[in-house]
């Protein structure tokens, strides 16, 4: 069997089993907070609804699909250790990477399904309500995405090798941190410690750099985006991704199922 | 041509606790060989080693030192694992996905061609029982549906090797008949089967051969009644028609002596037998039957842990 058909199956049922277990709920929660958000907009602003619309719309949609990301990422391998579900899969002939991506694949498609849902329900309620749809939606919606790809990469990583609890702590740690590293960055470049300098300029590259991928605030203010900056951004996720990967699977395949 | 499995100095050590690390002995030198097409018994107490054998036989661990082949090949080689088909005790198959569905999953996994997917999956669950019961999620089956669903998916790649960790606990009667014949279907197929149970009437009514494991170690190892003939030095007599008087001049000579309305039935070890059957004719007694003493494999089981130290149904780790 190609280890391409073995990952192929474990993303599919992968995806059927989360779509089945809590997503549809989730999903139907936002459609709710969005349109109520949306009457509770329309009443309270005045000539600025377009701004709270996309603000409020891609907030939500961000929140929601990085709590499933993290809670779907961390999850998901501990809970098959746990349950022993693990034996009867990695005991067939195929290769403990292929599980892992595998997984991350249907954990990847469970979350870019919400993701699209929610998008479809945003844009309709702004067609609805004749707000224009600009192109600074989308690319803030593809960052939304790309920060989805990472997180659910770091916590794949994290998973691979501990509890539940501890990758869900370390991956929304690293979630926050991502976006502050930007002003780590320069809190290392004016630390007067070199020490504290160097540590500073570590972190900030060894971290994953989420700020690279919020295009939020601009979508809000329709400021367009550089294509340029985007696939730069694109390239940054995917290549942080891989190595996170290369972590997990690294990981993975020298563990122990007691 | 190759055991469907070998081990030769197993040993597995594995480190608990936290922040001071302990180190458990699961295995220590364990050698074993299962041959192709027999029905191989594994015993042993809780924490013996048996389920530790099992992983490592399944690359779901990796051996401190020694080493394990299935059919002369390294766990960690797909290739190997491909002739295997196992289930695990408790089994717990992914309860959003239908049986047919995990089933299909694990058929994919063990490399079915697509062609034949729908047939063999359809051929596995009717003949565990499942029918249209297939049908249903498994987070609402029962846990004979869950054992059987999970032993569908072990079958389902033909495989070569069926590892099963206690296949039959917690199962009804009719479940376990299942369980029980499709092993001897299995068997007939030329399908080498390791069993490991705790339930050792099925053990003995199954196993080809048997390996006695306490401690990490393979204790005993042969055919049912070799171990059990084998470890019995006593001999038993029946006595018709003795009196009442004779039994103090038996006691001195016999472990342990019962009267049976009628019949007297003693035992006695080996060594004693002739000055037992002296005694006897002395006082014009009538042995009916003289036989060496046969254990169950149970008193066999217990004797053997009992011998080790450890106590039945202890946990070494």
């Amino acid at each position: 069997m190609s280890a391409f058909n073995g990952m192929l199956a474990l993303a599919v049922n992968g995806f059927r089993e989360s779509r089945r277990n809590r997503v549809t709920v989730v999903v139907y929660l936002f459609a709710a907070i969005l349109i109520f958000a949306a009457t509770f907009a329309l009443e309270m602003t005045v000539g600025t609804f377009e701004r709270v619309m996309t603000d409020l719309g891609l907030g939500v949609i961000s929140i929601i699909t990085v709590v499933l990301t993290i809670f779907l990422g961390s999850g998901l391998i501990p809970r098959e250790i746990e349950r022993r579900t693990i034996f009867m899969i990695v005991s067939k002939p195929v290769a403990r990477s292929s599980f892992v991506v595998g997984r991350l694949l249907g954990n990847l498609l469970t979350s870019f399904f919400v993701l699209v849902i929610m998008a479809v329900l945003l844009i309709g309620q702004m067609v609805v309500e004749g707000t224009p749809i600009r192109e600074s939606l989308v690319v803030a919606l593809i960052g939304i995405a790309l920060e989805v790809l990472v997180l659910s990469c770091v916590s794949f990583a994290f998973a691979a090798g501990s509890s539940q609890f501890v990758s869900a702590v370390c991956c929304s740690g690293l979630y926050f941190l991502g976006h502050l590293s930007t002003d780590l960055y320069k809190f290392a470049d004016r630390a007067k410690s070199p020490v504290l300098g160097f540590l500073g300029k570590v972190a900030y590259y060894v971290l994953p750099n989420l700020d690279r991928l919020d295009f939020k605030g601009r979508a809000t203010y329709a400021d367009p985006t550089p294509w340029s900056e985007l696939g730069g951004s694109v390239v940054y996720a995917i290549g942080y991704s891989v190595v996170m990967i290369v972590i997990a699977t690294a990981v993975f395949e020298r563990r122990d199922f007691k | 041509m190759a055991a469907a499995i070998q081990t030769e100095q197993l040993s597995k050590t594995y480190s608990v606790g936290f922040p001071v690390r302990k180190k458990v002995l699961a295995l220590q030198g364990l050698d074993l060989k299962v041959e192709e097409g027999e029905i191989y018994g594994l015993l042993g107490p809780n924490g013996a080693g048996k389920s530790t054998t099992i992983k490592l036989t399944l690359n779901l661990i990796r051996p401190t030192s020694g080493s394990v082949k299935v059919f002369g090949l390294d766990p960690s080689e797909p290739k190997a694992r491909a002739q295997i088909g196992f289930l695990p005790e408790n089994p717990a198959p992914y309860e959003y996905l239908t049986g047919v569905e995990f089933v299909t999953l694990a058929a994919q996994l063990v490399g079915v061609p697509s062609g034949e997917l729908k047939s063999r999956v359809s051929e596995v669950v009717e003949k565990v029982g499942m029918g249209t019961a297939a049908a249903l999620q498994i987070r609402r089956y029962s846990k004979g549906m869950i054992q059987r669903i999970s032993l569908a998916q072990a079958l389902v790649g033909r495989p070569k090797l069926l590892i099963l960790d206690e296949p039959t606990s917690g199962l009804d009667v009719l479940g376990r008949q299942l369980i029980r014949d499709v092993i001897v279907e299995e068997r007939k197929k030329g399908t080498a089967v390791l069993f490991c149970s705790h339930i050792i009437p099925d053990v003995e009514a199954l196993c080809d051969r048997v390996a006695l494991v306490i401690g990490g170690k393979n204790i005993r190892t042969g055919t049912v009644s070799s171990l059990i003939e084998s470890d019995s030095n006593q001999v038993e007599l029946v006595i018709d028609g003795a009196v009442a008087a004779l039994d103090e001049k038996l006691r001195p000579h016999v472990k342990q002596l019962d009267r049976l309305s009628e019949r007297v039935v003693v035992r006695c070890e080996e060594s004693a037998t002739n000055t037992v059957l002296k005694v006897l004719l002395e006082a014009n007694a009538r042995v009916v039957k003289l036989q060496r003493t046969k254990f169950t494999l149970e008193e066999l089981f217990i004797k053997a842990v009992k011998e080790s130290g450890q106590a039945v149904g202890s946990s070494m780790s």
